[in-house]
């Protein structure tokens, strides 16, 4: 309850829920919280050392990868639906 | 149209056509204030490619490495000569401005769009792949050094048969697939095809830094 008292400037949380697509193993725990201010970047690293790959397709709405810059409270507010976002993620991403 | 090429993840080089002038079309009516896509016709007017030239990339920038439109003022705001310091000398010589010239050309053997691009200082002088790699995001570079010299090639521009930078397109329609297989029932309507592009860049816009507006993925 703490965690969630609203004191000004502090960071909006939101939820994130991430989908595994084709054989990419599926997290035990498939929804977080994190602070809206944290770059898209986070959210990568942690599925990488989540899953234990640097080599991770990530994307957003089964639809586009966003720059792993944007911030998670841009994506959630143009691209959230149903109070979270939803992040995909597959285990190949081979360049060349 | 092309749904059977869709779920494979790969476009038409008739569809590549199609695409580009919806994307043409979509980016220069969402983002009016970015540098336009334009399409150039070869030489002998039957294909052509998408084109998007001078591009800034300014070493001077905050969030280094990153594109953006010429005339934003990157650097006019770091000349007040009471804040520079040691590390800003350095970078706001305007020698240090960068250009890119981006193009989107459509490859046969392989059935995708491929990113070439090259890039120049403020005298016109191309960059040597070096410098180039100085200015790409953290995140491009990791994925550099993780595939070395497959992920980008300098090899010749198809159409201007001079040596451009290129992204290895061998891994495109295996994430082009993810990205469109998800929605069946678009696919179906046909629209995908005009999105394919968005879609696309959404992805390979990142090795160079490129930020593609919100507004045009709200469409997908």
């Amino acid at each position: 309850m703490a965690a969630e008292s609203q004191s000004p400037g502090s960071v909006k949380k939101v939820v994130v829920h991430l989908r595994a697509t084709g054989d990419a193993p599926i997290l035990k725990q498939a929804k977080f919280k994190i602070p809206g201010t944290d770059k898209f970047a986070k959210v990568i690293d942690f599925l990488r050392r989540q899953l234990h790959r640097e080599t991770l397709f990530v994307y957003v709405n089964s639809a586009f990868s966003p720059n792993p810059d944007e911030l998670v409270i841009d994506l959630y507010n143009n691209f959230g639906f149903d109070g979270k976002l939803v992040v995909n993620y597959a285990c190949s991403m081979a360049w060349g | 149209m092309g749904t059977k090429e869709e779920a494979q993840g790969t476009l038409s080089s008739t569809d590549f056509g199609v695409a580009a002038s919806a994307f043409i079309l979509n980016w220069n009516t969402v983002c009016s204030s970015f540098p336009p896509w334009t399409w150039v016709l070869s030489h002998h007017q039957v294909e052509g490619y998408l084109s998007l030239e001078n591009m800034l990339l300014s070493s001077t920038q905050e969030e280094h490495g990153e594109l953006s439109c010429p005339g934003r003022g990157i650097h006019s705001h770091q000349e007040d000569p009471i804040d520079v310091d040691d590390a800003t000398l350095v970078h706001t010589n305007p020698c240090k401005v960068h250009y890119y010239d981006l193009h989107i050309i459509y490859c046969n053997s392989y059935r995708v769009p491929v990113l070439y691009f090259r890039a120049y200082d403020s005298d016109g002088e191309p960059l040597e792949f070096d410098e180039i790699e100085k200015d790409l995001p953290a995140y491009s570079k990791k994925a550099l050094s993780d595939s070395k010299w497959t992920f980008i090639t300098q090899e010749e521009h198809p159409y201007l048969n001079r040596p451009w930078y290129k992204l290895h397109p061998c891994g495109t329609s295996e994430w082009m697939k993810l990205l469109f297989h998800a929605d069946d029932a678009l696919a179906k309507t046909g629209v995908a095809i005009e999105l394919y592009l968005v879609t696309w860049l959404s992805v390979v816009g990142h090795v160079v830094g490129l930020r593609i507006p919100f507004e045009m993925m709200k469409q997908l």
